[in-house]
């Protein structure tokens, strides 16, 4: 399995789509509509980053069981 | 006629699915009673409410049929669509949830009046009633291509028949049916699919020698088929890029900001957080969950085939996959089971958006053109006319849909036509102050002349294909969002440059920036921000101001509220979700610990039962 199909895809998605993620994790922090100082805000900051983190691990859990396989 | 599928027992569970839906819509319809019942549910739902109601929208009558055939070429990379959803979750969480709730929105087109102009408002109207009916006419085209094969009547009768059914039940409730419609089918959505991958993975342990299910199928995919996405830039009908841009970007903008449908679901939860909840549990539990209910026909037929030869036909065209995998491990009555959850999947999505485009119709159109003179009643009426409406016009442009070569090609033609232009439109307007009216305008008109350019001379979309073949005579698929997002923004950013914009006062409330004001907008007063605790109490009737409700001194200190503050009191049964509920404001207290009062009108509104407690909490 070449580059190509395997990791650039992932490269591809978290890094652009991170990018995205992270303009506007920044973009609602700047403009305080996120609040770190509130409580329920302070969860909901470990919410969205989990969110990130889980579905990059999925991902690539699921490349290296397909690699492994081969 | 074609063959005819299935037995007389899976006909009877079908039909038997459709009188339960029917009846237990309808049986909902009495908690409508105003247009705000009737659109948002009265803002007063549970988030775990919301959030099953929102798979049944989700996952459409085609989606079963459109992921397995994907799973059975090509493994599962099937999931990706469904599974790139969060990067932007921050901004809508946030950033647009707040502004469309506490603005209390009535569509996405008034957000564009606010926002820009009234010019805005009708052409966003416009693009968005074409897009929402085009969708329910793609449903009824969908489920009745299925159905027509099983009863053997005419295709056109067909979708009269499901138009019939779904309004039967829409057309007295609105979204309180909807919400509480798709509740159950989305249980059966999710049961239905989970079953169908139980069944498969039984019929291969049978049918080989496996001992377990889940092994046979993972060792029966090959590598490729186990990578979770496509190929980078190949083959051009199924590749990462294109999908990323025209679904992780484009789709994911335009089904979190802009299904009028799944905005008027979360503006019928209780508050902006539960709405939060419900939108991340969504896109964090459920839409996994989703992946595999829609997709795993194609990877168990793809198992089955390497694995147990002559089970499925050798040439068995990967759009019959479904059918063929559903046929072949089910039994008569379950298949009937599983083909009435392609009937959940049509009618609560169709259900959506026909309540949606009543809601666009009435809020957009009647409103601004009859100034809003005409009493709530008579709008009800009419919002109940406008479903029918919707579906007759839905039902008339079936024969249209059904000329394409396919109904992926409809639907691909429908999203690539009439989102990006809303997508750029809207994002532009909530996180870019200068955006002007005049720049969203151009983008509307400029940005689809650019696009049917690009449809036209597809070698304009080259430079943004990142090494996609160019298909001879079919153009780019997918990869076309990338430039069509770009030509949108560009038109609107160049003109933006050249148009004055308006002054920050006027877009007060209407940008991200703006988004720790809304509360206080919302309320009309400074927020009360202490944290205190709900209150079990009784109520009593008084003859209270309008909105107004009195606790006595001490509930109001335990729940550390004052005059003026916003309250939500609900049935103590938890599991009721917020269905009898209302929203109010603290009045003068009194001093009868653990009783409220409020007036007639509440008591209706709330449904609330003698003798049966209520809690209530401050909102803020």
């Amino acid at each position: 399995m070449s580059f190509y199909q395997t990791w650039l895809p992932f490269i591809y998605l978290y890094g652009v789509g991170g990018i995205a993620f992270l303009f506007g994790t920044f973009l609602i922090y700047r403009t305080g509509a996120l609040r770190v100082n509130y409580e329920t805000h302070k969860k909901w900051i470990w919410v969205l980053f989990y969110g990130y983190f889980f579905y990059a691990f999925i991902h690539a859990l699921f490349i290296y069981l397909a690699i492994g396989s081969i | 006629m074609e063959n005819i599928l299935g037995t007389n027992l899976d006909r009877i569970v079908i039909l038997a699915y459709f009188a339960v839906v029917m009846g237990f819509g309808a049986y909902f319809g009495k908690y409508s009673k105003t247009t705000s019942d009737y659109f948002f549910g009265g803002r007063r739902f549970a988030w775990w409410l919301i959030t099953i109601s929102i798979v049944a929208t989700g996952i459409g009558s085609h989606s079963f049929v459109k992921y397995s055939t994907k799973a059975y070429q090509y493994g599962f990379s099937s999931t990706m669509t469904y599974m790139n959803d969060w990067f932007f979750m921050p901004l809508f969480l946030f950033g647009w949830l707040p502004i469309i709730y506490y603005l209390r929105l009535g569509s996405i087109p008034e957000y564009f009046e606010r926002r820009f102009s009234r010019e805005a408002r009708y052409i966003a109207t416009f693009m968005i009633l074409m897009y929402m009916i085009g969708y329910i006419a793609i449903q009824f085209l969908t489920l009745a291509t299925a159905l027509y094969k099983i009863y053997g009547i005419p295709l056109m009768l067909t979708v009269v028949l499901i138009a019939i059914a779904t309004t039967i039940y829409m057309h007295f409730g609105g979204q309180t049916s909807v919400i509480f419609t798709d509740l159950i089918q989305g249980f059966i959505l999710i049961f239905a699919g989970l079953l169908l991958f139980s069944l498969g993975l039984s019929f291969l342990v049978e049918n080989t020698s496996y001992s377990s299910g889940l092994k046979a199928l993972w060792d029966n995919l090959s590598p490729l088929e186990k990578l979770p996405l496509a190929n980078f830039n190949s083959p051009p009908d199924f590749n990462f890029v294109g999908i990323f841009w025209q679904d992780g970007i484009a789709g994911s903008i335009g089904f979190l900001f802009l299904n009028q449908g799944l905005i008027m679901r979360f503006m019928a939860a209780r508050s902006v957080n539960e709405g939060r909840k419900a939108a991340a549990f969504n896109v964090l539990v459920i839409l996994p969950i989703s992946a595999i209910v829609v997709s795993n026909a194609g990877w168990i037929g793809k198992a089955i085939s390497n694995s147990v030869p002559g089970a499925l036909p050798i040439d068995l065209a990967p759009n019959d996959v479904f059918v063929a995998v559903a046929n072949l491990i089910t039994s008569p009555g379950v298949f009937g089971f599983i083909i009435a959850a392609l009937c959940a999947a049509l009618m609560s999505t169709s259900d959506t958006l026909v309540n949606a485009s009543s809601s666009v119709i009435i809020n957009d159109i009647y409103r601004p053109l009859t100034k809003n003179k005409s009493s709530d009643k008579e709008q009800l009426r009419l919002a109940r006319l406008a479903s029918v409406v919707v579906k007759v016009i839905a039902v008339c442009l079936v024969p249209f849909f059904n000329s394409f070569e396919s109904i992926y090609e409809a639907h691909g033609w429908f999203h690539s036509t009439f989102t990006p232009p809303l997508v750029v439109g809207v994002f532009l307007g909530i996180f870019w102050k200068r955006f002007t009216s005049t720049a969203v305008i151009a983008t509307f008109i400029g940005g689809a002349f650019l696009m049917i350019l690009g449809q036209m001379y597809p070698t304009l979309i080259s430079p943004f294909s990142h090494g996609i073949e160019l298909r001879p005579g079919r153009g780019y698929s997918y990869i076309g969002a990338l430039y069509n997002l770009f030509v949108c923004a560009g038109v609107g950013v160049l003109v933006t440059f050249f148009t004055k914009p308006v002054s920050e006062n006027k877009l007060t409330g209407l940008t991200v920036f703006d988004v720790h004001k809304l509360k206080n907008i919302f309320k009309g007063s400074d927020v009360n921000e202490s944290i205190g605790k709900p209150v079990v109490v009784h109520y009593k009737i008084k003859d209270l101001n309008e909105g107004m409700v009195s606790f006595s001194k001490e509930d109001m200190e335990i729940t550390k509220s004052k005059k003026g503050d916003l309250v939500y009191i609900q049935d103590q049964r938890w599991w009721l979700g917020g269905l009898k509920s209302i929203h109010a404001t603290f009045d003068e207290p009194h001093d009868e610990k653990g009783i409220v009062y409020i007036n007639e009108t509440q008591c209706d509104s709330g449904m609330f039962i003698k003798g049966l407690a209520l809690k209530a909490e401050k909102e803020m």
